[in-house]
């Protein structure tokens, strides 16, 4: 299946908690196709951050595969496959906001003319083309999170990883984001993983999935 | 660029904002121990500078000697000054001897020196401070400021001189009195150890104190400008007999040379461990740098930046607050240099003590001669240091695993 992004077989995760040993993650199967949106829901510490860390390739599965594309995951692999949107923004500080979108292309290699005009764009469609040159503290909570979606889309990933991206934000700001979310990687063809706690957001994603005890419905 | 040195010139320089407070306190320990460390290399490079400008103004650059005394004084000058690349050359007797003066005795060196060619070698005149150089003669001495005042002799006193010769003749029931000298001119030539206990006298008078007949205890060679000492010496001993020969003043002064050398190096090690306290500053900022910016160090893992990359984004401001600090230290380093007398002058004067420091320091004004290669080392050393200090920071900010590091408090 050569349109399949991510696949993700068997996975298994437990932690040592003390002499106890718990599991997170018990035999999780998930395939998302290319351009695909599937959102994960699940109560808090049902292991949907775990999950994500297993599919970006941040942390290791106790068993199963994972392969993107049909490879296994590569740290060198990440920044050109993955994007990835986090409840808390991430941004650095002492950057402004088209050098913080920049700075995801200049972990592959320096930005030249083609990047800078990519991450301009991206700014101008997550309506912060007048704010390129701000600092984040200088940005609204709602502006920095869509700094951090055009940092994680300016290396055109095939896959988009958003952990609980609204869940710093108020329900109206939150909304926004998703629908931004959902439209880039709609335009852009990018795969989509959202977890998430709102339900009205995971009913927009193409599937919609429930982690439960470790497992994923 | 690379990220890791474009994130770390922005975190250090951040676009907008104030230099951050811990980087600048790290910047300013660093400035000040190299600070302080080009001023001492440049003083003791200026003492160092000044006794060897002193020695060689004072004795040549070249000394010729015989194994014993030099009898054929004639022949050998006259040898030394068809050699190539000499410019001058003149005798001398030199040892220690007793001077008495309205019974207050004094233990100089006397040197003998001849007149006729002294000055193309040696010029004393601009020394001597009252008298001439050409009012000495047979019976007389011009004698150091050190040993004028100690003596209490004025011009035109007379003092006693007793030589060796002296204790040497009693051994043999001899009686041998001790001459008579007109103090004919004082000189000071900013050298403490020489104006302290030095006269001058003709090369006849020292020869008849010496008993040495006609010989002389070697010889003193100017050379021509741009000659050097050691090639001139070996020119000069292909034409000298076996018994004799010509040494640069380096040789001469070998050991000297060597203890001053071994000062500077002591005080340039010790001072280092100002510069390696202000690298534990640099360490320890940029440890504290770390921990605030644990969930940066994760994020850009998730980017996909190698552990190894993250280090060197250390490394690197590690590198750049050591390199600032250096400038800024070699700066005001060269700054305070310039200073130094008005600063010297200052503190002698709230502390009352303008003639102590003339008393027991060699030279009137505090000396600085910067040598390329001092600077070079202390410049190397102190940035060397400093980024060493962003090894552990570095390791510690690479040894982040970013699952663990987004997720931390």
């Amino acid at each position: 299946m050569s349109d399949v992004v991510l696949s993700a077989r068997g996975l298994a995760k437990s932690y040592l908690s003390g002499d106890r040993r718990i599991e997170v993650l018990r035999d999780v199967t998930l395939d998302v196709a290319a351009g695909e949106s599937v959102s994960i829901r699940g109560e808090s510490g049902s292991g949907k951050s775990t999950l994500l860390n297993l599919i970006s390739g941040l942390d290791a599965p106790d068993s199963g595969t994972i392969l993107w594309a049909g490879a296994p995951p590569a740290g060198e692999r990440r920044a050109r496959y993955l994007g990835m949107v986090f409840q808390s923004f991430y941004l650095i500080p002492e950057l402004d906001a088209e050098q913080n979108v920049l700075m995801a292309s200049r972990i592959i290699r320096s930005p030249g003319a083609a990047e800078r005009a990519r991450a301009r764009d991206l700014l101008a469609r997550v309506g912060l083309a007048d704010r390129a040159r701000h600092l984040p503290m200088q940005l609204s909570g709602g502006e920095r999170q869509r700094v951090a979606v055009a940092r994680a889309l300016v290396n055109s990933p095939r896959l988009l990883l958003a952990d609980e991206p609204t869940g710093n934000l108020d329900e109206h700001t939150g909304d926004a984001v998703i629908d931004l979310l959902l439209d880039l990687c709609r335009a852009t063809g990018t795969a989509l993983v959202l977890v998430t706690h709102n339900a009205a957001h995971a009913q927009k994603t193409n599937r919609s999935l429930f982690l439960h005890t470790g497992a994923l419905r | 660029m690379p990220w890791p040195v474009y994130l770390a010139l922005k975190q250090l320089f951040p676009t907008g904002r104030r230099f951050p407070f811990f980087t600048a306190i790290s910047v300013m320990g660093v400035a000040l121990g190299v600070m302080v460390l080009v001023v001492v290399t440049s003083v003791m490079g200026g003492f160092g500078h000044e006794l060897r400008r002193m020695i060689v103004q004072t004795e040549g650059e070249v000394q010729v000697k015989a194994k014993g005394l030099l009898d054929d004084v004639g022949g050998v000058l006259k040898a030394v000054r068809a050699t190539p690349g000499v410019a001058a050359a003149t005798p001398y007797v030199a040892g220690p001897v007793m001077v008495l003066a309205e019974g207050r005795p004094a233990f100089p060196a006397f040197r003998g020196l001849d007149l006729e060619s002294v000055e193309d070698v040696v010029n004393l005149q601009r020394f001597v401070h009252a008298g001439s150089i050409a009012e000495l003669d047979d019976d007389s001495v011009i004698l150091s400021a050190g040993v004028a005042q100690h003596l209490g002799a004025r011009l035109g006193d007379r003092v006693e001189i007793f030589s060796p010769l002296f204790i040497e003749r009693l051994k043999r029931d001899e009686i041998f009195l001790p001459r008579q000298y007109r103090v004919a001119g004082y000189f000071e030539i900013g050298h403490q150890h020489l104006d302290s206990s030095t006269i001058y006298g003709t090369l006849r008078a020292a020869q008849e104190i010496y008993g040495l007949g006609s010989a002389v205890h070697g010889i003193n060679v100017r050379l021509l400008p741009g000659v050097n000492e050691v090639e001139a010496s070996s020119r000069i001993n292909r034409s000298l007999p076996a018994n004799v020969e010509a040494m640069p003043w380096t040789r001469s002064w070998e050991s000297f040379l060597w203890v001053l050398n071994l000062e500077k190096t002591i005080n340039f090690f010790l001072l280092l461990f100002i510069v390696i306290i202000a690298a534990f500053s640099v360490m320890s900022s940029l440890l504290i740098s770390v921990v605030r910016k644990t969930r940066e160090i994760g994020l850009l893992g998730a980017l996909g930046g190698r552990p190894r990359d993250v280090a060197l984004c250390f490394c690197c401001q590690a590198f750049v607050i050591g390199l600032t600090g250096t400038l800024l230290g070699v700066a005001a380093g060269f700054g305070v240099l310039a200073i130094r007398n008005d600063l010297v002058r200052a503190i002698a004067g709230v502390l009352n003590r303008q003639d102590t420091l003339k008393q027991f320091y060699q030279f009137t004004d505090l000396p600085a001669h910067t040598l390329p290669g001092d600077l070079i080392l202390t410049v190397v050393a102190a940035v060397a240091i400093s980024t060493l200090a962003g090894l552990l920071p570095a390791w510690r900010a690479a040894r982040l695993k970013p699952v663990e590091a987004l997720r931390s408090e």
